[in-house]
């Protein structure tokens, strides 16, 4: 064994849009009941196609007790949303009218924030929840990953850290995402050896550089143009400084990816690169977003004339006695929509998600890897309830 | 089958032992052997293997044993082993009668269909008792200012939806037209006890038909008046969308829709052509709740046309073009909002057969001062 595993990526486009394929068409076919297997397939695929030392990882998570898990979060949401939005739109109604006075807007916009506030607590708790499922259906080389419960206590965490980013204008960003991941990964285990994040949150402000050149750029402008009374400089300064924070975005995000992943120590001896790079991140996203748009346009031509073509025959064969136009005319819109979400999804899946974890993956390397050999199974983690509020919420995980 | 080497996992540590894959005894049995093993060898029967599945590499099969019977993914079978070489992997999929199998565990049946009918009547529960429930209560509560500047709001947004580019543009504003509206909404309202302040109005667009919103807003499209030929006809409609108004259906319905929009979506889930069947499903259920409003705004137009003395025939002979209108396209009952119109026009002719004596809403004169209220003064 080498004393440093440098990870592996082997996955393919065309397998893994086949199979998103089949189980979306399924999903549909069902109603979306097979959602829960489709998604579950999927991660299986991901999952083997990460490797360390030519050992794969593997998924064991299943279909059914995700929908086993989905039925009983759907008899608490039932109660919650039903009797919650009601109520919400009871007083929301406001929301409608045109404010009468500075006190009544005042209380809309209240409305409003309450109204998308009410839910943010429950999908943090869903966020928590589903990592903490992904990590107990996770293993490699036989071992269990797990973490531990602390669901609330992150709902709580998150919360106050939003605030304060929110009170600070984004400045207090790196601490918030320095401190919420430690709070996950210093509760997660790979069988019975312990995480800790160690480094230091100042430490990712480096990571924001670009953030802090794209929004100078935009105040500079604001100010060239207060000053001088011409509308160029705001719209010149406006627009790049507004690509170039969206860049610095994706680069603070591959940053501190890159930071928390050296600065995580398993069982005291483990320690971890990662040398993501940003160019090639935005470079996947580019380069997919145009074939996806090409390809999709292409796909979804096709194959909406095909099923134009096949419902005008069946229209004039089967239907004949039935208003016949009318049915044809109704249907071929709703398939068009389906037909573009499912290009449009598995193509997002194969040509960006799938490319951007396959070049995460091939740029982390585990160090002093012979101490894994000491480490032992964990104890498997009963009842980590298999995201049943994470899939009801929709709470978004990629994959 | 010669013997290849594989990569074993048991589970209880990290540590990888490179073992000798065998030639099986009598053809039905894996034997994997290492000196590091309990007796320096495993036993796995042909027909106890099961391969991992859904997996990226096409080079390799990973094999464990047959999972114990929970369905409790986390407590499964933790031993793996892996296999590189191809001709081997050739032989146990021809061999293997159940590499494929998807073991289940017992009780597992029993479990899907008594969580799925918990969810179900849940879902169902809250939809059909609690969330109506609820609704009608708000629906009474509601302040009637707030009422009334949301139906406002969705007048609104109905203009808009017909292709007012700018709020009024659509409004019908003769003068003459709107004094025999007005005098239209007396008569009618007149003897009846109407809780509301009525803001009837007529939008210059071709459509036949007339709506009702929140807070006594009724509107008229002018293709109705265009299609009516008589004014008891348009005082029939009218005197329906005002039933609307007073038993709140509007209201009822948006917080109806607003609560039960909210749990099909989470029902049905993000998946493509989800929003669809959400929308199938709501349209549907709509349909049932408001047939029954319908049913009973008719009635109650049939009072209020017999308190004012106005034949009931027009709102029967306005029934009558639209079911021969609707000829055209065949809409099942269970998804339309108006119960079979047919039968409506029966009801309505029933009714004035037996209703006592009556007069004419509307001069001719004013009749046709009615039909000409969107035409420019």
């Amino acid at each position: 064994m080498t004393a440093s595993i440098p990870g592996h990526y082997h996955g393919k486009g065309s397998p893994l849009f086949a199979l998103y394929l089949k189980t979306a068409v399924l999903t549909i076919l069902t109603l979306g009941i097979y959602r829960f297997w489709g998604k579950t397939r999927i991660r299986k695929y991901i999952w083997s196609a990460t490797s360390g030392n030519n050992d794969s990882f593997e998924y064991t998570g299943t279909g059914l007790e995700k929908f086993l898990g989905f039925l009983i979060a759907i008899v608490v949401l039932a109660i919650y949303l039903g009797i919650v939005q009601m109520i919400l739109f009871y007083f929301g109604l406001a929301v409608f009218g045109e404010p009468q006075s500075d006190i009544e807007a005042l209380a809309q916009l209240a409305g409003i924030y309450i109204t998308v506030f009410a839910a943010v607590p429950l999908f943090l708790f869903a966020q928590y929840r589903a990592r903490r499922y992904r990590m107990a259906r996770t293993r490699w080389r036989g071992l269990r990953f797990g973490m531990e419960t602390g669901a609330w206590g992150y709902v709580l965490r998150a919360i106050g850290h939003y605030l304060l980013t929110f009170l600070t204008l984004g400045l207090l960003l790196p601490r918030q995402t320095f401190y919420l991941e430690k709070y996950m990964t210093d509760r997660t285990w790979y069988g019975d050896a312990k995480f800790v994040q160690v480094g230091k949150w100042t430490a990712l402000y480096r990571g924001m550089k670009h953030i802090f050149i794209g929004v100078g750029l935009m105040i500079v402008g604001l100010a060239i143009t207060a000053f001088t009374q011409s509308p160029a400089p705001i719209l010149i300064f406006g627009i790049v400084g507004y690509f170039w924070a969206l860049i610095g975005l994706v680069s603070y995000r591959i940053f501190s990816l890159n930071y928390l992943t050296r600065h995580k120590v398993l069982d005291k001896e483990v320690s971890f690169t990662s040398d993501a790079s940003t160019a090639e991140v935005v470079g996947i996203y580019i380069v997919g977003s145009l074939a996806i748009a090409v390809l999709g346009a292409i796909l979804g031509y096709i194959a909406t004339t095909v099923v134009a073509g096949a419902l005008a025959g069946l229209g004039t064969v089967a239907f004949e006695d039935l208003s016949n136009i009318n049915f044809v005319v109704f249907l071929v819109p709703v398939l068009s929509y389906i037909i573009f979400f499912l290009l449009f999804g598995g193509l997002f899946l194969v040509l960006i998600t799938q490319k951007v974890i396959a070049h995460v993956v091939s740029n982390v390397t585990v160090l002093n890897a012979d101490h894994l050999d000491t480490i032992r199974q964990r104890a498997a983690d009963k009842g980590a309830d298999a995201e049943g509020f994470a899939d009801a919420l929709d709470v978004g995980a990629a994959v | 089958m010669s013997a290849c080497s594989g990569r074993y996992f048991g589970g209880e540590t990290g540590q990888r032992l490179t073992v000798q894959v065998d030639a099986f005894v009598n053809g039905t049995t894996l034997v994997i052997a290492h000196e590091d093993l309990p007796n320096g060898r495993l036993s796995w029967p042909f027909s106890e293997l099961r391969a991992l599945s859904d997996g990226a590499r096409k080079d390799q099969l990973t094999l464990t044993l047959r999972a114990d019977t929970s369905d409790d993914s986390a407590l499964v079978e933790t031993a793996r082993l892996t296999i590189d070489d191809d001709p081997t992997i050739a032989v146990l999929r021809r061999h293997c009668p159940n590499l494929t199998k998807r073991d289940v565990g017992k009780g597992t049946v029993w479990k899907v269909v008594s969580r799925s009918a918990m969810a179900l009547s849940a879902v169902a529960v809250m939809i059909f008792v609690i969330v109506p429930a609820l609704a009608d209560t708000m629906a009474r509560l509601i302040p009637i200012e707030r009422e009334v500047r949301w139906g406002k709001a969705v007048v609104a947004q109905i203009e808009r939806a017909f292709g007012a580019t700018e709020l009024g543009a659509l409004h019908c504003e003769n003068p003459e037209g709107l004094a025999v509206l007005d005098a239209m909404v007396t008569r009618l309202t007149s003897g009846a006890d109407v809780v509301y302040d009525l803001n009837v109005q007529v939008f210059n667009h071709p459509m036949v038909n007339a709506f009702a919103a929140p807070g006594g807003q009724v509107v008229i499209m002018r293709g109705l008046l265009d299609k009516a030929s008589s004014a008891e006809e348009v005082a029939g409609v009218l005197a329906h969308e005002i039933g609307h108004v007073e038993s709140r259906d509007v209201t009822r319905n948006g917080l109806r829709a607003a609560g039960s929009a909210g749990l099909l979506s989470l029902v049905f889930g993000d998946f493509a052509g989800g929003t669809v069947a959400v929308l199938v499903a709501e349209a549907a259920l709509n349909a049932s709740y408001t047939r029954e409003a319908e049913a009973e705004a008719d009635r109650y137009a049939h009072r209020m046309l017999e308190t004012a003395q106005v034949s009931a025939r027009g709102l029967a002979t306005f029934f009558d073009v639209l079911s021969n209108e609707e000829r055209g396209l065949e809409i099942p009952e269970y998804l339309s909002s108006h119960p079979a119109t047919e039968g409506r026009a029966e009801a309505a002719k029933r009714v004035a057969q037996v209703q006592g004596s009556t007069r004419p809403i509307l001069t001719e004169k004013e009749w046709s001062a009615l039909k000409g209220i969107c035409k420019k003064a």
